[in-house]
C-alpha cells in the first residue's frame, strides 16, 4: 500500500488502527536495522524500534506531506537512538569513549562477527566514530541514501554532511590499518 | 609495515553482520506495537500518577530536572536533619513547664546544688524562680509586715542595686 493510501486510512477513525498496522509491517525492518547498527543490541532496539513506532502512532496525524514518509519515520528513530545513547552517557556518566568501548565488546560478542576479523576491526572502528559522525557513516555507506534525503534526516547540510562521511570514512581506514599492528613493549 | 586498509576495496554489505533477531520477531512486533498504543486509550488517561508524573519528567528540559532532582535532595538532607535532632530541639524548647523540668531532676542532686557553697542563691533567683513557678501568690502570700521586714533585713548594697 502506496504512503498516501496508508495516511488516507490512518485519518480515518474507523481504519486507524489497521493502516498504522500495516504501516508498521511496512517499515519495521528498515527501521529495526537502522536503529540496531546504533545501539548494536538486539534488546535495545527492540525497545527503541517500539519507541519510534509508538511517537509515529501520536505524531502522524501533525505530518505535513512535504517530506517522504520514510524520511520523517527516519528522523524519529534517528533522534530515538542519539537520545538513546546520550542517555546512556549522562546516567552512568561515562565519556564516549566507555560507551564505544560497550558497545564494542557488544559486538565481540555477536556470534555473526566471530569468525571474520577484518570484519569485525572494520565494525569497531565504525563504533569509535562520534555518534553523529556514525549516523551518518551508515546512512551513506550501508543504506546508500543520498545526501539530500540524509540531510532532511539529520537536519544538516549536504555539505557539511559530505564532509564529515569523508572525514569518517579516514578514520575507519586508518584505524583498520592501525589495528593490525603487534604491540610494541 | 600494514597493508592500508581501503573502504571502496572492502566488499560492502548492505547491513553490518550482526546476529538477526529472535525469529518470528518481525512477525510479533506489530502486535506489540499496537497493544502499546492502545493501552493508554483503553486505561487511564495519560499524565495521571506516578507513571504519567515519571513520563513528563523524561521529557523534561535538562535543566529543570536537574533543579527538582537538587531540590529533593535538599528536602531530604533537610528532613533527615530535622528529624534526627528533633528529640533535643523538644528538650530544650522553652515550652516545656519549668516544674516538669525540676521533676526529671533527682532530689539528691537538688540538695547537693543548693548547698554547695560555691552556688550561693541570690534574692534575685528566688524572686525569678518563684515567678515562673506561679509560687508568688500561691504559697508564699506575705502580708505587708513580712515583707517591710524583708525588705529591712536586705543590705544595703543590694538594696542599691534594685
Amino acid at each position: 500500500m502506496e504512503d498516501h493510501d496508508l495516511l488516507l486510512k490512518f485519518a480515518d477513525p474507523a481504519s486507524r488502527n489497521l493502516a498504522f498496522n500495516q504501516l508498521v509491517r511496512k517499515y519495521q525492518q528498515r527501521v529495526y536495522w537502522h536503529v540496531r547498527k546504533m545501539v548494536v543490541s538486539h534488546d535495545d532496539a527492540d525497545d527503541l524500534t517500539q519507541d519510534v513506532f509508538v511517537k509515529v502512532w501520536h505524531n502522524l496525524a501533525t505530518f505535513r506531506q512535504d517530506a517522504q514518509l520514510f524520511t520523517w519515520i527516519y528522523r524519529i528513530a534517528t533522534n530515538e537512538c542519539l537520545g538513546f545513547l546520550q542517555s546512556k552517557r549522562r546516567k552512568f556518566f561515562l565519556p564516549l569513549t566507555d560507551v564505544s568501548a560497550e558497545l564494542a565488546a557488544q559486538l565481540s560478542a555477536d556470534p555473526g562477527l566471530a569468525e571474520n576479523e577484518v570484519e569485525l576491526k572494520l565494525q569497531q572502528a565504525i563504533l569509535r566514530l562520534p555518534d553523529k559522525q556514525r549516523l551518518v557513516f551508515n546512512l551513506r555507506y550501508y543504506d546508500e541514501m543520498p545526501y539530500e534525503q540524509m540531510a532532511e534526516v539529520t537536519g544538516t547540510s549536504v555539505g557539511a554532511l559530505k564532509a564529515s562521511y569523508h572525514h569518517a570514512v579516514r578514520k575507519v581506514e586508518q584505524y583498520v590499518t592501525n589495528a593490525d599492528t603487534p604491540a610494541t613493549g | 609495515m600494514n597493508t592500508p586498509f581501503r573502504l571502496d576495496q572492502h566488499p560492502r554489505r548492505a547491513q553490518p553482520p550482526l546476529s538477526d533477531p529472535p525469529p518470528g520477531y518481525f512477525d510479533r512486533l506489530p502486535i506489540r506495537v499496537m497493544a502499546r498504543v492502545s493501552a493508554p486509550a483503553a486505561g487511564r488517561p495519560a499524565g495521571l500518577g506516578w507513571a504519567g508524573w515519571l513520563g513528563w519528567l523524561r521529557h523534561a528540559p535538562a535543566g529543570l530536572r536537574t533543579s527538582l532532582v537538587a531540590t529533593l535532595l535538599l528536602s531530604t538532607f533537610a528532613a533527615a536533619h530535622w528529624l534526627s535532632s528533633g528529640p533535643e530541639l523538644a528538650a530544650s524548647t522553652p515550652a516545656a513547664s519549668p516544674l516538669t523540668s525540676l521533676d526529671a531532676v533527682p532530689r539528691a542532686q537538688l540538695v547537693a546544688y543548693l548547698l554547695a557553697p560555691e552556688t550561693p542563691l541570690e534574692a534575685a533567683d528566688l524572686a525569678a524562680t518563684a515567678h515562673q513557678l506561679g509560687l508568688t501568690r500561691q504559697f508564699l502570700r506575705p502580708s505587708p509586715r513580712e515583707l517591710t521586714e524583708t525588705l529591712d533585713g536586705q543590705p544595703a548594697e543590694e538594696g542599691a542595686a534594685l
